[in-house]
């Protein structure tokens, strides 16, 4: 039998990607536990089954090997989720979040949204949730570790980066929302931008397409802030609606490429 | 005219052979492999235990039976091997002698019908590949424009300059010759550095430089001459031009290619002089045994896109020799290895990622093209460029994308699609 080409190994596969965001989510993770104490130790436990749980039913259903993605999943969820929600809340929410946004299409990479922004969404939705804007410099810290590491590793588009902070400096500056702008960034807005609006899966696949994406998420944010949301519920609904537009920003890109090309093909 | 390509990747892969001079190894063996040349069914004109000269035919198209494939050494016919429904998969020839058959090129010179003919005959037409498809050219076919890649990217391939340095004035006779096959430019694909032919209205130089797959006619064609629905242009490679230059001087066909010998699996990467299909394991020169193939897996072709193969393939100028015993680079860590351990569901989704644009020279949309490969969106692909594109294109794709799919026979398939439905 001849193994398929390329004979050389390959640099990344899904479970790698995963030890990589894992690795990313870990260092924000750990300074919430720390800031938080044992409700954090509880949260993340019964996130970690519940993902364990879904993952192994949808394996099961679709004669597949789990895929580790729902363990990230969770400790997104469990790094931005408020401490003061019940721990029943959090297991609803985190289920919706996992079936709804990631399992039912077929898994991570077949959906369009984050399953944590889903998660969250439904919380913030269905229950009256307290959101408290911390300003806790080690946990704004690790964040910005992680999504260094992530920039890094290529997982997360530095275009998307760019373009959010810039449209968030721009619409800021019209409409004043002083949590977000210019005082020092929070944990929740770095986490909400590395890990939810910028999920690969979530986000525009096309340069162009990342960059309109980031601006998008950016002017949304400020618009939700302005319009009076606390940060969390901001960033998670920025996340959620730039999602959403995010294949519709790639086919604008799409077809801006195409009707270049044939225009190129007629007068070369 | 020069293109300098910023986007891309040369994975680096140990030495390649350089400057090496070209030594000859005993061949004993050589194969035409019907999985070289998509969409041809070989009619045969010879049976087993035929005695052939170098040159002469072998069998033909059943479809075009102009176009010709010929012995590229003298012996006895081995083995005709049959696939599935009695096709002919390969014709295996045992080397004895070295006795060439002559072509007349008189008239070719001067007559574009004789010199289409000589090359058909020859099997120098072999030579040329359509884009789009990737296919031999229809014998009547006239092209928008031909290309000829005297640059090679492929890391650890012969280096174009080196090789054709003596062959330089065969190399320009053969391009004059293409010339006369198209009413649009010719042009000569090259590294940076002295230009290898004398520009003309006809043959332009047009020199490309960067990160591999900057020496790809995929990449070539689609910045100076992009290729549709309604316009095809052919391409073919610095060696076989050199070999039609030859050919029209001595008469001979030159059925013999320069190609590198190099891989982890061989302690000092070669240069060596090898006729058409020959088998691999010849190529090593070492004493061969058994214990060889089991210790060392022979790749026709460059790492990303060639194939495990008894003989070399039509067009690869080099042959990948791989330790079977070697533990790949990755998992030398031990957290690698435990990652590796874990079930992978095998092809998942691809996770789009900056990366893949960053390794795609060609203004196309790598992602979305990547998507619509893997649901088998053929009207998709082919909106998005895929008709500019070859296997080998995908080639930094498939080995970046974390899904284990491999893009480049999925385009294969999609091009056979599109091209039956032409020619329904």
């Amino acid at each position: 039998m001849t193994p398929p080409p390329p004979f050389l190994s390959r640099p990344w596969d899904g479970n790698r990607l995963t030890l990589v965001t894992l690795l990313a989510i870990l260092a924000p993770l750990t300074a919430s536990i720390v800031a938080h104490g044992s409700v954090r130790l509880a949260a993340l436990a019964l996130a970690l089954v519940l993902a364990a749980l879904w993952h192994l039913a949808f394996a099961k259903l679709r004669k597949r090997p789990p895929e580790w993605g729902g363990i990230v999943t969770a400790m997104i969820f469990v790094t931005l989720v408020p401490a003061t929600v019940p721990l029943w809340q959090q297991g609803v929410a985190l289920s919706f979040g996992l079936v709804m946004g990631d399992l039912i299409f077929g898994g991570r990479g077949r959906g369009f949204l984050s399953p944590a922004a889903v998660s969250l969404a439904f919380l913030l939705f269905s229950f009256s949730v307290d959101a408290a804007h911390t300003t806790d410099t080690a946990s704004a810290l690790a964040a910005l570790a992680g999504g260094a590491l992530l920039v890094i590793a290529g997982i997360l588009s530095w275009r998307l980066v760019i373009g959010f902070s810039v449209a968030v400096a721009a619409c800021a500056s019209q409409w004043p929302v002083p949590m977000i702008w210019p005082a020092w960034p929070s944990a929740t807005l770095i986490l909400g931008l590395v890990f939810l609006i910028g999920d690969p899966v979530a986000a525009a696949c096309t340069n162009i397409g990342r960059w309109l994406y980031g601006f998008l998420a950016g002017g949304l944010l400020v618009l939700l802030a302005h319009a009076g949301g606390d940060i969390l519920s901001s960033v998670v609904f920025a996340a959620l609606l730039a999602a959403i537009f995010a294949p519709l920003i790639d086919q604008g890109v799409i077809w801006a490429n195409i009707r270049r090309r044939a225009r190129r093909l007629r007068h070369v | 005219m020069e293109f300098r390509l910023r986007k891309g990747k040369t994975i680096n892969l140990g030495p390649s052979p350089g400057d090496t001079p070209v030594i000859a190894r005993t061949v004993r063996k050589v194969g035409v492999m019907a999985r070289d040349y998509p969409g041809v069914i070989f009619d045969l004109r010879v049976s087993e235990g035929d005695q052939v000269r170098r040159g002469q035919l072998l069998c033909v198209d059943r479809h075009r039976p102009e176009i010709g494939f010929v012995a590229s050494v003298a012996g006895r016919v081995h083995q005709i091997r049959q696939g599935a429904r009695r096709r002919i998969e390969a014709i295996v020839v045992n080397v004895e002698g070295d006795e060439g058959l002559r072509f007349d090129v008189g008239a070719a010179a001067q007559n574009d019908g004789a010199l289409r003919n000589l090359l058909l005959r020859s099997g120098a037409w072999l030579g040329f590949r359509t884009r789009p498809f990737g296919r031999i050219p229809d014998p009547a076919g006239r092209p928008s424009a031909i290309f000829i890649t005297a640059t090679d990217s492929n890391p650890r391939a012969p280096d174009p300059a080196h090789v054709l340095m003596p062959l330089l004035d065969s190399f320009k006779r053969g391009a004059q010759a293409l010339s006369r096959l198209t009413d649009g430019p010719v042009f000569v694909c090259q590294a940076p550095g002295p230009s290898l032919i004398d520009p003309s209205e006809t043959l332009q130089v047009v020199r490309f430089s960067g990160p591999h797959p900057s020496g790809l006619p995929g990449t070539h064609i689609h910045h100076l001459w992009p290729v549709s629905d309604q316009r095809s242009v052919w391409q073919i490679g610095y060696q076989e031009v050199a070999a039609i230059g030859t050919l029209l001087s001595s008469g001979e066909a030159t059925t013999t290619r320069t190609v590198s010998v190099a891989g982890p699996g061989v302690e000092r990467p070669a240069l060596v002089r090898a006729p058409l299909g020959a088998e691999l394991i010849d190529l090593l020169g070492e004493p061969r045994t058994d214990e060889t193939l089991r210790v060392q897996r022979l790749v026709s072709g460059f790492s990303l896109t060639g194939t495990e193969a008894r003989f070399l393939s039509r067009h690869d100028l080099q042959v990948t020799v791989f330790d079977r015993n070697a533990t790949p680079e990755h998992t030398r860590t031990a957290l690698w290895r435990m990652i590796d351990r874990l079930p992978l569901a095998a092809p998942g989704a691809t996770q789009p990622s900056e990366a893949f644009e960053r390794l795609f020279p060609f203004d196309l949309l790598p992602v979305p093209l990547m998507r619509a490969l893997a649901v088998g969106d053929i009207e998709t692909v082919e909106r998005l460029g895929g008709l500019e594109l070859l296997e080998e294109d995908l080639a930094l794709l498939t080995w970046r994308c974390p899904s284990g799919t491999d893009y480049g026979q999925l385009l294969r398939g999609v091009l056979d699609t599109l091209h039956q439905e032409r020619a329904a």
